[in-house]
């Protein structure tokens, strides 16, 4: 199902990568949260979150991404996100949010 | 303006079903003639409303009803609901990123047309092309 959400994370020596793809939802936003937290808690660099496999995402994934970057700044780290849809960067532009996180 | 179709949707206050009224909108505005940017938006909006509506029935359930009203040139989406806690759904919402959203993507919003069952009511124009 194209819509199912997948999350891979690839480590480089302290740097994070994330790959998402598939759609976040309500339905799906826990499980997102979950793994995405995680990721951040066990990364010591930075973290980059490869949105070219995502093709939804609504408010609910919006929340997900901020409480990542809170955890991430805890510990002066950042989050960026790199190959993001048009159509799913306008809701970083819309909600001013775009001025908080590093969006390649 | 006159009205051509009516589809209604009807969905018990789960998560997993928002996916059907975002997949029933993205069908009606395709058919209408929005493009594809705009018929991501109507999804975004429609999206949002079911979200909050699901947050606000907590454990109780229930259901809610969605209304599409194709017009010439307008769609109108309409949800409805007998919920507990339907109204104004948006008003105690933490974080606004929902009504934010909602307000951009969409062309009129109307937040609490009833007190009690018809919870909100939001229209989209399609652009004449030049």
């Amino acid at each position: 199902m194209s819509g199912e959400l997948i999350v891979k994370a690839e480590y480089s020596e302290k740097d994070a990568e994330i790959f998402v793809s598939g759609e976040i939802d309500i339905y799906n936003a826990q499980q997102f949260k979950e793994k995405i937290y995680r990721i951040v808690e066990n990364s010591t660099g930075d973290v980059s979150i490869d949105c070219s496999g995502l093709n939804y995402m609504d408010s609910t994934g919006l929340g997900v991404f901020v409480g990542a970057l809170k955890k991430a700044r805890q510990n002066e780290r950042n989050i960026h996100i790199i190959n993001i849809k048009d159509h799913i960067k306008k809701l970083f532009v819309i909600t001013g949010l775009d001025k908080l996180f590093i969006i390649h | 303006m006159e009205l051509n179709d009516k589809i209604t949707l009807s969905l018990p206050c789960k998560a997993e079903y928002v996916s059907v009224a975002r997949l029933t909108a993205a069908g009606v505005a395709y058919r209408m003639g929005f493009d594809i940017d705009t018929v991501e938006d109507i999804k975004v909006a429609v999206s949002e409303v079911c979200s909050r509506l699901i947050n606000v029935s907590g454990k109780n359930n229930g259901g809610y009803e969605i209304l599409y009203e194709v017009y010439g040139s307008k769609l109108i989406i309409t949800f409805s609901s007998d919920i507990e806690r339907a109204g104004c759904i948006f008003e105690d919402d933490e974080d606004g990123l929902g009504v934010s959203i909602i307000k951009a993507f969409m062309d009129e919003v109307e937040f609490c047309p009833d007190s009690r069952e018809r919870i909100l009511s939001m229209t989209k124009y399609i652009e004449e092309k030049s």
